[in-house]
């Protein structure tokens, strides 16, 4: 029974695992802290598997727990890089020299994008998912309405780095 | 939208090059149980550690008198450091084993690995209880092989008592205290760190079962 399950489940995991290495891609920024928030997630995911009833997809799922498990991880680890508010990143990366080619746009925001909060990476994570506002407000657990909020606040800012 | 439609894009382009975990390695993520098992055997000992050392502490100094009559009081602060010592190269051995289970890659390392814990454990144990009953039948030997300063010390008011009587009574129950300490420190070691290896026992069967 439980080798049954646990088969059916490191099949169905290795099939989405894309989902796990994309959330620890976003939320760590070397390849030690990638392998553990990797396992972690992993072993979360397994924990929970048997309660997982197929009510919504699996990836859905999976994006789900993975995000918690980086969130509250994250928020208990003292190792976790420390967040700071949007404006002020924002601001330090304004004065450094900008070059305007698409390699130096895209450091840009990936920088900027690792140094925002917990949430808000989750939010961004599952914007470039391409996951809808109801999607997203599902899985990270907050209103739609903050969720569209929030996003808009991150897209705008995102833009004006590159149109100072 | 453009720089955004731009960083989709490049997000999307990276998926093809994430790492790919193989069934076998997803196996092994999920049975890395081990090294939290091995975490809570660290966490126990030196909570036993404090605990005991803390007890130490409490103990009245009139208590210790007796064992300052037949000169035993160094002999037992002597014990009692060889003890923290031993403790501490425990607890060493402890987190070193939970260091090396923690960052094991290979199935057949883990494996090896557990079981080096389970002896660890298994040796700690068996220190622990030994260490005890020796230590109660050096001390008790000691004692009884001075029977007038022993009557002395234990009826200070000198009143009337049979002496041969008063040694075997005390004699007996010092007999029945050490076997009942004895159990309750057996039974002890087996729920809290039974509990722990069999539960690193299973995770290596489950290990051994893949290796196959």
């Amino acid at each position: 029974m439980i080798k049954e399950l646990e088969h059916k489940f490191i099949s169905e995991f290795q099939e989405n695992q894309n989902i796990v290495h994309k959330v620890c891609r976003i939320y760590t920024s070397d390849q030690e802290s990638h392998n553990d928030l990797f396992q972690e997630i992993t072993i979360q995911l397994w924990k929970a598997y048997p309660t997982f009833r197929g009510d919504s997809k699996l990836s859905t799922w999976m994006y789900r727990i993975g995000l918690n498990t980086a969130i509250t991880l994250y928020r208990k680890s003292k190792r976790s890089i420390p967040t700071q508010d949007f404006d002020t990143v924002l601001h330090k990366i304004e004065s450094t020299d900008y070059d305007n080619t698409e390699e130096e746009q895209l450091k840009l925001m990936y920088k900027a994008i690792h140094q925002l909060s917990d949430i808000d990476k989750g939010l961004i994570f599952l914007y470039l998912e391409d996951k809808n506002y109801s999607e997203i407000s599902e899985t990270l657990g907050i209103s739609e309405v903050n969720a569209r909020v929030k996003m808009n606040r991150i897209k705008t800012r995102l833009k004006t780095i590159l149109n100072p | 939208m453009d720089e955004l439609e731009l960083l989709k894009r490049d997000w999307k382009k990276q998926e093809a090059n994430l790492p790919k975990i193989s069934y076998d390695d997803i196996y092994k993520l999920i049975h890395k149980k081990s090294s939290s098992i091995v975490k809570w055997i660290l966490i126990i000992c030196i909570a036993e550690l404090l605990f005991w050392s803390g007890l130490n502490l409490l103990i009245p100094e009139s208590y210790l008198e007796i064992y300052e009559k037949f000169n035993l009081r160094s002999f037992l602060n002597i014990t009692q450091y060889l003890h923290y010592a031993v403790v501490l190269i425990f607890i060493y051995f402890f987190y070193k084993n939970y260091k090396t289970i923690y960052v094991s890659e290979s199935t057949n390392l883990l494996m090896k690995r557990i079981i080096k814990t389970r002896k660890t454990v298994n040796y700690y144990v068996y220190y622990n209880i030994i260490m005890y009953v020796l230590l109660t039948i050096i001390l008790n030997v000691v004692m009884f092989s001075n029977p007038e300063l022993l009557i002395k010390t234990l009826n200070p008011g000198e009143s009337a008592v049979d002496g041969d009587l008063f040694l075997k009574i005390l004699l007996i129950v010092q007999v029945v205290i050490l076997l009942i300490m004895f159990g309750l420190l057996c039974l002890y070691y087996r729920i809290i760190y039974g509990i722990l290896l069999r539960r690193l026992n299973k995770n290596y069967k489950e290990l051994e079962n893949l290796d196959i």
